[in-house]
């Protein structure tokens, strides 16, 4: 080969060993992201959590009188409003740790939460909501409302719930109450 | 210019007939023909799109002094049509069902009139068949009678809520309303017709079409309500609420929508959603009456029943939404609830619910008319 080849040979050696060591940093920062943005469904509260917790409230019923009850619960922090909904429709969905009915069919299982920029968060639950749903009036309009007064009392930015089962809209839980809208919360409902 | 066309669609042959104006019209079937009659003394271009259509077969056009003759031919004479009138009567429509497919459909919404127009916008279809989801059931009553529709919830394979002995929702929702029909037959000049009979099952928006469907004066949904607390008790008449904010929007939007302030022909694709939106908001119209039929009737059950007076309430009912009348929902007793579970199987206690919704109807109607 004459000097002009090894020179080129040279530089495009350069070349692909810059290249590698770009994409090798690349490599590193992108393995990095996805944890954090791990569904929080696949991640159960253990004892050795994140250090940061806080107190959210959830909301039940009583068999003393119709009001709603709120009941403490510590969950992890996350930067993600998303994330603590998450966490707190999850709260809900385990039941009253003190007595206290609990609104939502024990199988339930939350599949998705989003929010948006209007303040509506998009609830999408999995069918035994509705399945295991002992369906009433009443009932419904339990359910409907621990949900949403859970979110909106805890989280400034969520302003309206949406209720959805399996990825979609459904008519009723039950039946009674339409599902169509989002709900805003009542905090002083009188549920019988 | 008139103009006519054509248009299929997956459960009926669509025509439409455009006119620059508002004109009389009155259709008459006859064998394959559907004659639409058009009286109007000036002259008119005519234009009849391409015929492209599987069940129209032509149309033909004959005019003499004062009218305009419009013959729509169709394959066979197998058929019942529906038809309406949009843009201030600017547009006909005439969706033609042959036999066949008139028994296994249901009529969706959109091919509902809209629920504001009263008679005069809606040509009446000929003896053979309403346009109803159960034909044995939707018999159009007798001429001058006024119907009143009772909505027994639930049925079929949607039973309901169900009480600790077992009883389900559905059948006692069927019973009380079979008790209250043959009382108001009984005793005032209505025509009672019920959503369902049997224990079968019939979609939300079908009950709301079926109280649509025969103009009912008042429609009364029953239920037995179900709660998460056992102590829960006692009867409550239910009115549809709509959220404040939403409510003053739709009232608008609705109002705006009847109006009929168009300032050109609504585009095919734009009448369905058009209809769609009428048909949710069609219960807003009425929500004065429906609160008031519901206090009167919460005040008979009270007495009757000697429950403590709640007052009535408002919730987001799905089954009255569509409904375009006054209309209420009353939970009879908590089913929820041992002691009303047995009381609601009781022949006494279902006898007096319908007493109370029946008187509670008679005042109604001394009331309104």
């Amino acid at each position: 080969m004459n000097k002009k080849g090894w020179i080129i040979l040279g530089l495009s050696v350069i070349v692909l060993v810059a290249l590698a060591f770009v994409f090798y940093q690349g490599q590193g920062r992108e393995e990095i992201r996805p944890a954090a943005e791990e569904a929080p469904s696949a991640r159960s509260l253990e004892p050795e959590q994140p250090l940061e917790t806080r107190m959210i409230t959830v909301f039940f019923l009583s068999d003393e009188d119709s009001l709603f009850h709120a009941e403490l619960r510590r969950i992890g922090t996350s930067p993600s409003v998303v994330q603590e909904a998450q966490r707190v429709v999850e709260e809900l969905i385990k039941g009253s740790e003190k007595g206290l009915i609990s609104p939502l069919p024990p199988e339930t299982k939350l599949r998705q939460l989003f929010i948006t920029r209007s303040g509506v968060a998009y609830v999408d639950f999995s069918k035994e909501l509705a399945e295991k749903h002992p369906s009433g009036s009443s009932a419904e309009i339990a359910t409907i409302y621990s949900i949403v007064n859970s979110l909106t009392y805890n989280f400034k930015s969520i302003k309206k719930v949406f209720i959805l089962v399996e990825g979609g809209e459904k008519e009723t839980l039950g039946g009674h109450i339409s599902l169509s809208q989002a709900f805003g919360p009542r905090y002083s409902l009188s549920v019988d | 210019m008139l103009k006519v066309e054509a248009r299929d669609y997956e459960e009926y042959s669509r025509v439409i007939v455009t006119f620059p104006s508002t004109f009389p019209v009155s259709l008459d079937k006859n064998g394959n023909f559907l004659q639409v009659v058009i009286t109007t003394p000036t002259a008119f271009r005519l234009k009849t799109q391409p015929l492209r259509s599987r069940f129209i077969k032509s149309f033909i056009w004959n005019t003499s002094s004062g009218t305009y003759l419009l013959l729509i031919e169709a394959q066979h004479s197998r058929f019942r049509y529906e038809s309406f009138s949009i843009d201030k009567k600017r547009q006909l429509v005439i969706d033609f069902y042959t036999e066949a497919e008139g028994q296994t459909t249901v009529p969706s919404h959109t091919e509902e009139k809209a629920p504001p127009e009263p008679a005069e916008s809606v040509e009446k279809p000929p003896a053979e068949a309403m346009p109803a989801p159960l034909p044995k059931l939707a018999q159009p009553a007798a001429k001058g009678v006024k119907v009143i529709v009772i909505d027994p919830g639930h049925g079929g394979l949607e039973s309901g809520a169900k009480g600790k002995f077992g009883t389900l929702e559905k059948d006692v929702t069927l019973a009380i309303s079979l008790k209250l029909k043959a009382l108001i037959e009984k005793n005032l000049a209505y025509h009672v017709e019920l959503t369902r009979d049997k224990d079968v099952d019939i979609s939300l928006a079908d009950r709301a079409a079926i109280a649509n469907n025969q103009k009912a004066e008042l429609f009364i949904s029953l239920h037995a309500n179900s709660s998460l607390r056992r102590n829960a008790q006692g009867s409550e008449t239910f009115f549809l609420s709509l959220n404040a904010t939403d409510e003053e929007a739709r009232r608008l939007a609705y109002l705006e929508n009847t109006s009929a302030q168009f300032e050109k022909p609504i585009e095919e694709k734009d009448q369905d959603q058009i209809m769609m939106i009428l048909w949710d908001m069609a219960q807003s119209a009425y929500l004065k009456q429906s609160q008031r039929l519901a206090e009167i009737i919460q005040e008979e059950l009270n007495v009757l029943l000697g429950t403590a007076n709640r007052g009535i309430k408002q919730a987001r009912f799905k089954v009255l939404e569509g409904v375009a009348c006054p209309a209420v929902l009353v939970e009879v007793a908590f089913i929820s609830n041992p002691e009303e579970e047995r009381d609601l199987v009781k022949d006494e206690f279902q006898n007096s619910v319908v007493q109370g919704i029946y008187r509670g109807l008679v005042t109604y109607v001394k009331l309104a008319f």
